[in-house]
């Protein structure tokens, strides 16, 4: 059994065990399938492997845990969605993507919708994900432009002392993997 | 959460309200049942009587299939009959006494449901 791990352009050339397994000008990235149960500690080594590769070329990451019998059921898979996968390639190439968590009482919402509208801009896409938090919000951000986006999180944090700010990344972009 | 993640973090440092803790599959009684001594024999007769719920209503269904078959005499239908709202009142009873409501006696299975 395989394990597929990211769509990539093609271009990419992977370390073993992962292979680039090619289908219609784009590869689809395979690896063995991790055995037994996924912990914190599986899913870690996932994302180093993922952030390795995201170093080498643009990439969209498949859901963790995708696994198929082999390469050709691999291609099978990926094959029909093969525009919509060059669309989104085309979309997160050369960005990251970074995440900002807002908490704070319930009143802060808006505070929280100023914080997001004002990272938005300065990301390539922004998307609001669901959660408990006030602000759960991944933005796709181009590699050059990380230290400025991280300067505006901290100015929006001194602006709006009623929410805790927390800004994770640079991650694969985990949530961009949609043509849009 | 990995703290080299982290680019900018809470003018407190505080990133606890960030936390989330390892989500795991919930199991058969997952929050159904509170370990606190002082609530576990009230969340045992919860379990116990859920399942008696549970096979109260497959017998009343089964019953009321055969009684739609037509294979029963009218009295056999009046006896199940009796004997289901008999069933019914003792279980309101004994919801009563541990202090449970009906939608108490349901096991959420995550991804399959709930069981009544």
């Amino acid at each position: 059994m395989i394990e597929l791990v990211a769509i990539t352009d093609g271009t990419l050339a992977p370390e073993a065990p992962v292979r680039a397994v090619p289908f219609d000008g784009l590869a689809v990235l395979c690896a063995p399938a991790a055995e037994g149960e996924a912990d914190a500690e599986t899913l870690w080594r996932r994302e180093a492997l993922l952030e390795a590769l995201m170093e080498q070329g643009a990439l969209l990451p498949v859901r963790y845990g995708t696994v198929v019998a082999d390469e050709a059921a691999a291609v099978e898979a990926v094959s029909e969605h093969r525009d919509a996968f060059a669309r989104a390639l085309a979309r997160v190439r050369g960005a990251v993507e970074l995440s900002v968590r807002a908490v704070g009482p319930a009143d802060a919402a808006p505070a929280a919708a100023r914080v997001h509208a004002t990272l938005a801009v300065l990301a390539r896409d922004a998307v609001r994900l669901g959660g408990d938090e006030q602000l759960n919000g991944a933005y796709l951000v181009e590699r050059g432009a990380v230290d400025d986006f991280v300067a505006a999180v901290g100015r929006l944090q001194r602006e709006h002392r009623g929410l805790s700010i927390l800004c994770t990344g640079p991650w694969p972009p985990y949530s961009f993997t949609e043509a849009g | 959460m990995s703290r080299e993640k982290v680019l900018a973090a809470p003018l407190d440092g505080d990133l606890g309200p960030f936390e989330r803790p390892g989500r795991r599959l919930p199991g058969a009684l997952g929050g159904r049942i509170d370990a606190d001594p002082e609530s576990v024999e009230r969340g045992l007769a919860q379990l116990v009587l859920t399942i008696v719920e549970l096979l109260r209503q497959l017998m009343e269904r089964q019953a009321l299939r055969r009684i739609d078959g037509g294979g029963l005499t009218e009295e056999q239908i009046e006896r199940l009959g009796t004997t289901f709202m008999e069933l019914d009142r003792r279980m309101e009873e004994l919801r009563d006494q541990f202090g449970l409501e009906a939608e108490d006696l349901n096991l959420d299975l995550g991804p399959l449901g709930r069981l009544l």
